[in-house]
């Protein structure tokens, strides 16, 4: 073996985490949580296996619903799109029985072929905000009560210890959450996607900076926003149950009210439907 | 190319990947890039994570400057060239270039997603999946 080469060969997983450790001290000292989510090709092939399409068009919105887990093998080649798809349509009676899954595969299909069109353009706005906000209005740095997870809101501390803890996140709680930095505390949407990127094991700047943007209105009719009823029902009130702030949070009324509030200054030009 | 190096990046770690498929015998390199993980933040997770991918395939890893490093691994084994596969990245696509200066590169593409071969309305996704949705399902 050259001297040039990294190890191959580990007694266990903690062996190779205490190896990587040692070699990447500064990605340690970022964050130093190792993921339950195993990398390589048997990891993945087994959360292949538990696929089902027709649960997930039924239950994907909810956060312990049926969905796949399979974004982080996708964004690292380790499974591709058409072999995910080919599965999914073997695993139904008909094909269009997986249309609601193979949708959200196109999705991450669009967001390539856009990244392929506009390079390094993936980190600037699209379009304007249609907020009624310029962009000097938005904060260049993540707040440390979102990053560390203290701002007393039980879900969103919880959206930010599970991303620091496992590089995962359900997709309704990524759109909370960057709806949440972007709309409520008013920070750019590229710092909200950096810190992902940071931390996502599908972290890739295609989907994660689009969907960034798709929230932001940067590329989007509308901006994307949500309210305490909407946690509450795809979450099944896991986290309003106990939250201190239960009916008086910052996500409280209808979606016309807190429009209303967050962009007091949008005009109904910029008003459109997405 | 007749004796080529395979350079494995990060979106195309499975071994079913064309540059394995068509060049099962040809050495193959990832190459740790120290400057993109520290202008990325990347955490340790994700190396854990793509460290476990990277072990389940046959492939020398190393860390540093990535054309460097290919360029020296090429060498190393006299090849006439380096493949690798498609990616969106304008990180990528430098990547070649500066490969490009001083060796052959070949590019392989993986299988589409979609069967078409025209041109998409990239604008919103629903006029992309207005397309995509009608060849989708053509294998």
């Amino acid at each position: 073996m050259s001297e040039n080469n990294m190890r191959r060969g580990f007694s266990s997983r903690e062996d190779l985490i205490a190896y990587v450790r040692g070699q990447f001290p500064d990605a340690a000292q970022r964050d130093d949580h190792v993921s339950e989510i195993r990398g390589g090709r048997a990891a993945a092939q087994a959360q292949l296996w538990k696929i089902d399409p027709v649960r997930y068009a039924a239950t994907r919105n909810q956060l312990n619903g049926g969905v796949t887990r399979l974004s982080a093998y996708l964004r690292h080649g380790v499974l591709s799109l058409v072999e995910v798809k080919r599965f999914a349509i073997g695993r139904v009676r008909q094909p269009r029985d997986a249309e609601k899954l193979i949708n959200e595969l196109g999705w991450r299909d669009y967001f390539q072929r856009v990244y392929k069109a506009i390079g390094e353009g993936i980190w600037q706005d699209q379009e304007a905000y249609k907020t009624g906000f310029q962009i000097n209005h938005y904060a260049d740095q993540l707040p440390d009560d979102v990053r560390d997870g203290t701002t007393g809101l039980k879900c969103m501390d919880a959206f930010s210890r599970e991303l620091r803890e496992t590089g995962y996140l359900h997709n309704h709680a990524r759109m909370w959450m960057s709806a949440y930095l972007i709309h409520w505390r008013r920070v750019k949407w590229q710092t909200g996607a950096y810190w992902f990127l940071q931390h996502l094991l599908d972290g890739d700047p295609a989907s994660n900076n689009l969907s960034w943007q798709w929230v932001a209105s940067t590329f989007s009719q509308k901006p994307y926003i949500f309210n305490r009823e909407n946690v509450e029902r795809l979450t099944k009130g896991v986290y309003c149950s106990m939250c201190p702030l239960y009916r008086k949070c910052d996500f409280e009324g209808s979606y016309e009210q807190l429009e209303a509030q967050l962009f007091p200054n949008r005009d109904s030009e910029t008003n459109g439907g997405r | 190319m007749q004796n080529p190096i395979l350079w494995i990046h990060g979106d195309c770690l499975a071994f079913d990947s064309p540059a394995f498929q068509q060049y099962p015998h040809a050495p193959a390199l990832w190459v740790w890039d120290d400057a993109l993980l520290e202008s990325w933040g990347i955490t340790l997770k994700r190396v854990v994570f793509l460290y476990e991918c990277l072990l389940e395939l046959p492939v020398t890893l190393r860390r540093g400057d990535v054309s460097v490093e290919i360029i020296k691994f090429a060498q190393e084994h006299v090849a006439d060239g380096i493949v690798t596969v498609e990616s969106p990245s304008p990180h990528f696509r430098e990547t070649c270039q500066s490969l490009r200066q001083t060796m052959q590169v070949k590019v392989l593409p993986i299988e589409a997603f979609v069967n078409y071969h025209g041109s998409f309305d990239l604008k919103r996704f629903s006029r992309y999946w207005q397309t995509a949705q009608r060849y989708v399902y053509d294998d």
